[in-house]
């Protein structure tokens, strides 16, 4: 734990040291302005993290929010005559509020919508920007000089840092922030909407959350942008720029602070280094060295398509032949923008600071973060005691697709206490069943009544917090996320601690707890040396296992499993029996459906068959095995 | 205001979005297939634009120039598919959209270089006089084009209809992995979209070229149009993005005209949000069962 703690932090504090020390070894104007641009971008980029990282979304807006943060400064110092600090506030909280409501309607959007989305966004910005002669003066651009500190005028080399210090705090609360619940929450609703919500974590704030944030970093470097630069134009917040962030954030590496920085002192030294040829070349050189070998490596693992080998070779050939033959690299810097991203995306997808990060983590043996040891398991389920009582009332439940009467009149209850069977042939209606009782879907028609009170319908999240959990028929894990954090994540009740002591990083007993509890669960169900494995890397029979981990971590009254054995071998089969009873002992009802009848003989206590979307039969086991209907239903023969 | 003023503004407005349709119409098709789109059409639309003016300043007639340049149009839509979108679809990712805005950085940059930053005049076969119809004119640009659209957009439409070919693409857009269970390629499928996709970019843009003149910024502003056009329809119905492109045309022509042209492009960014907001499947489109 402690050589990884000095690692990590040591070199952030070098980092920082070495950039607040800079301007006292080169005092030129130039550099100055580099440097500034270099911490203006970082703030920006780790914003635009947020989006393209953590929520997994090509967000082509963040220079549209750039553009807004700075204009929204500027005006409010020649306008109301703000100072820097008040400025600056004001522009993170304006494009705060313009980035949550463009949320709005982006929420219910994910991949190629969102991207057009907020490709549009940024286009009516422009327009916008352009067009509001009156306020923003158009495209003959806004002057704006930079207000003073309490009366302490700025030399560059202190504005300077006073970006360097707004950086350090950006990044110390962002690490924070994304370390904690919500950056988890962040990676599951990318990795699986519909769990999210069925674990009562809910998709909709945290990805209102998360672009707010992202849009406000990129509003608040916006501040910093038009103070340093003291000139706006609305035509420098367009496309291109757009482009040039996403290639700092792609480049330095995605869900990563050191790679938002790295790519911003890219992007920032980029058009440099461009311009000297000799530099250009032996930076072309470099390039295809690193294709190569990143290349050749592929090619011995054999783990990758040749594709993915090949093409980042071939661009990087490119752009090294281009370099030796192109004289105005001004001209073409956008196609050499294009060949690196290209390269990089194909051929390192984790960036230029995920390759680092991984290669030194194993070149000075920096193990995982260590773990706390587990909580006893009373301590994480308590075990509930419930007289027997109708905990589950169907009542008339209908649904239909269209035409299709998926479900048709269906009534039935569940007791406190008891493994509840649900079987049927495929196609019967028990999917669409626990779909209807999760909140998945809304019905037709019917009501369903959970301890007496009547379900909020139609709604996964507010179903999950009153206590029923599932687990998917076709697994939904946060397949980014290890065993352990899609545990932690489930165990919502667990974290008290407010946002803003979060930001201050005050959430670290409340985390290291969660992670005792969780540990607690995965030994439960067995699967705890994977603990620290990204869940689609664990084999089948452990995500099955894992599934049912999350689903008790949420503290349910009602668990159901829809097949939990599908696909399962023998042993595991076995495993997962043992695991459904003490679910069962710890007082926890269950509401299984499986097709194997051997497992369902072994634990159910109750057993309602489906078929064609209605109740055919429901005794115990043992008489449903011999009721004519049933027999008719999977064999097609009544005998 | 005189109704006939209003009437041309809105006939111009809407056979200009005939052009953001067919646009649309080649999202429709890599849509169908895959579910993905490519994000660079323009420049797929710009650079055989480009390439047909060569051809025309070559000395080629008009007649020969519009195959091969449409074949110029496959051949990049052919090129998009291996280098940008294959790899994505195999991994199941949504890769895609990155690599297909980077393709289309490489080649709005080599447009500028090759053919320089300007616009150039595009020619055209007809007479340039324009007809005049009920008071409310109308050139020979604007009718080559409205043909071109309804010819290619029936041609196609034919094609998925009636032929085998049609109907393994019809399979493969309806279930990929079913449709390669019953032997038909999804691979040749997809690639045929991206081909079709390419060619009806490369007709936009030669039909269009005539009225805006062809340079390396001409399909910026067009793109996002059929993006809004594609979106607001749903990206499932060839009728549907016709209707909502000459709406589109003849609203942002409306705009400019009464507003000020700096808003010209803004109906359609606002109805794309709006369209997305509140029924992202389109207007015309069908909303999607979500099964776990």
């Amino acid at each position: 734990m402690n050589k990884r703690w000095l690692f990590t932090h040591g070199t952030e504090v070098v980092l920082l040291g070495a950039l607040g020390c800079l301007p006292l070894a080169i005092n030129t104007p130039y550099a100055l302005g580099l440097l500034t641009l270099l911490t203006i971008y970082g703030v920006c980029l780790i914003g635009l993290d947020v989006t393209v990282g953590y929520l997994g979304q090509i967000n082509l807006a963040q220079a549209a929010f750039l553009g807004l943060g700075a204009y929204a400064a500027s005006l409010s110092v020649t306008h109301f005559g703000l100072g820097i600090v008040a400025a600056l506030g004001f522009s993170f909280v304006s494009t705060f509020l313009v980035g949550g409501l463009l949320a709005f309607p982006a929420l219910r959007l994910d991949g190629p919508q969102f991207a057009l989305a907020t490709l549009s966004f940024s286009a009516i910005t422009t327009t916008t920007l352009n067009e509001m002669e009156w306020l923003t003066q158009g495209a003959q651009g806004l002057h704006v000089t930079r207000p003073d500190l309490w009366g302490w005028q700025f030399t560059a080399a202190g504005f300077y840092w006073m970006c360097l210090a707004i950086l350090a705090l950006v990044w110390l609360t962002m690490r924070n922030l994304l370390n904690s619940q919500w950056g988890r929450a962040f990676e599951a609703l990318r990795d699986s909407p519909i769990a999210t919500d069925a674990i009562g974590v809910g998709t909709y704030r945290h990805k209102i959350a998360g672009f707010a944030i992202g849009s406000a970093l990129g509003g608040l470097a916006g501040g910093l942008y038009a103070f340093n630069f003291q000139y706006l134009q609305p035509s420098s917040f367009g496309y291109d720029l757009m482009i040039i962030l996403l290639l700092g954030v792609v480049l330095g590496g995605r869900k990563n602070l050191w790679g938002a920085v790295v790519g911003a002192a890219l992007i920032v030294l980029l058009p440099n280094l461009l311009s000297n040829p000799v530099v250009f070349r032996s930076f072309a050189l470099i390039g295809v060295i690193i294709a190569l070998l990143s290349g050749l490596e592929k090619y011995r693992q054999q783990t990758l398509r040749s594709f993915q080998a090949l093409a980042p070779i071939l661009a990087m050939v490119i752009l090294a032949v281009g370099a030796l033959l192109i004289h105005n690299t001004e001209d073409w810097r956008k196609a050499i923008f294009a060949l690196m991203l290209f390269a990089v995306v194909v051929g390192l997808p984790e960036g230029l600071m995920g390759f680092a990060t991984r290669r030194l983590a194993q070149l000075f043996h920096i193990d995982a973060d260590s773990l706390p040891p587990s909580l006893p398991l009373e301590k994480v389920l308590r075990p509930q005691t419930q007289s027997p009582q109708r905990l589950l009332e169907i009542q008339q439940l209908k649904h239909h697709f269209g035409g299709v009467k998926a479900l048709n009149d269906i009534s039935l209850h569940v007791m406190t206490g008891q493994i509840h069977g649900l079987i049927g042939p495929n196609g019967s209606g028990k999917s669409t069943l626990v779909n209807l009782i999760t909140g998945l879907y809304s019905p037709s028609g019917g009501t369903i009544r959970f301890r007496g009170q009547p379900l909020p319908l139609g709604s996964l999240y507010k179903i999950a917090h009153s206590g029923i959990a599932r687990t998917f028929q076709n697994l939904q894990l946060f397949s980014e996320l290890s065993a352990l954090e899609n545990v932690m994540l489930a165990l919502r009740d667990h974290y008290r601690v407010p946002l803003a002591l979060l930001l201050l990083g005050l959430g670290k007993q409340q985390q290291t707890q969660a992670q005792a509890k969780a540990l607690a669960l995965l030994e439960w169900v067995g699967i705890h040396p994977l603990a620290q494995q990204r869940a689609k890397d664990l084999p089948y029979g452990a995500q099955r296992l894992l599934e049912i981990a999350r689903a008790l971590a949420c503290h349910p009254a009602l668990l159901i499993l829809d097949e939990p054995a599908a696909g399962l071998a023998h042993p595991d089969i076995t495993r997962l029996v043992e695991v459904i009873r003490h679910i069962r002992q710890c007082g926890i009802t269950i509401i299984l459906i499986e097709h194997h009848m051997d497992v369902v003989s072994e634990l159910c206590d109750v057993v309602t068959v489906l078929d064609g979307g209605k109740i055919i039969a429901s005794g115990t086991p043992e008489a449903i095995k011999r009721e004519p209907a049933v027999v008719n239903a999977y064999l097609g023969v009544s005998c | 205001m005189q109704p006939t003023i209003i009437a041309q503004i809105v006939v111009s407005g809407s056979l200009i979005g005939l052009i953001y349709a067919l646009i649309a119409y080649g999202f429709q098709l890599t849509y169908a297939t895959s579910k993905s789109i490519n994000f660079g059409q323009g420049e797929l639309v710009m650079l055989s634009t480009l390439f047909s003016l060569s051809l025309l300043n070559w000395g080629l007639s008009y007649w020969l120039m519009l195959p091969l340049g449409m074949l110029f149009g496959i051949a990049l839509g052919l090129f998009v598919e291996r280098t940008a979108v294959r790899l994505a679809l195999a991994q199941n990712s949504e890769g895609w959209i990155l690599m297909t805005i980077i393709l289309g950085l490489f080649f709005f940059s080599s447009a500028e270089n090759i053919w320089g930053r300007d616009d150039h005049p595009f020619p055209s076969p007809f007479a340039t006089d324009p007809i005049s119809f009920l008071g409310i004119d109308i050139t020979c640009q604007e009718i080559t084009l409205a043909s071109g659209v309804f010819v290619i957009m029936g041609l196609i439409e034919l094609l998925m209809n009636k032929t085998l070919l049609g109907k393994a693409f019809a399979a493969v857009a309806t279930d990929r992995d079913a449709a390669q269970l019953m032997g038909i390629s999804a691979r040749r499928i997809i690639m045929l979209s991206y081909g079709l996709s390419g060619l009806v970019s490369a007709l936009a843009g030669i039909l269009v070229a005539p009225i805006t003149t062809a340079g390396p910024t001409m399909a910026s502003t067009l793109i996002l149009k059929a993006f809004s056009v594609a979106v607001v329809a749903g990206l499932d119905s060839g009728f549907g993005i016709v209707v909502i492109g000459m709406l589109l045309g003849a609203l942002e022509n409306l705009a400019s005209f009464y507003i000020g042209s700096g808003w010209r492009e803004v109906p359609g960014l606002v109805l794309l949000i709006l369209a997305l907001a509140l029924r992202p499947a389109g207007i015309f489109g069908k909303a999607i069962v979500r099964k776990v």
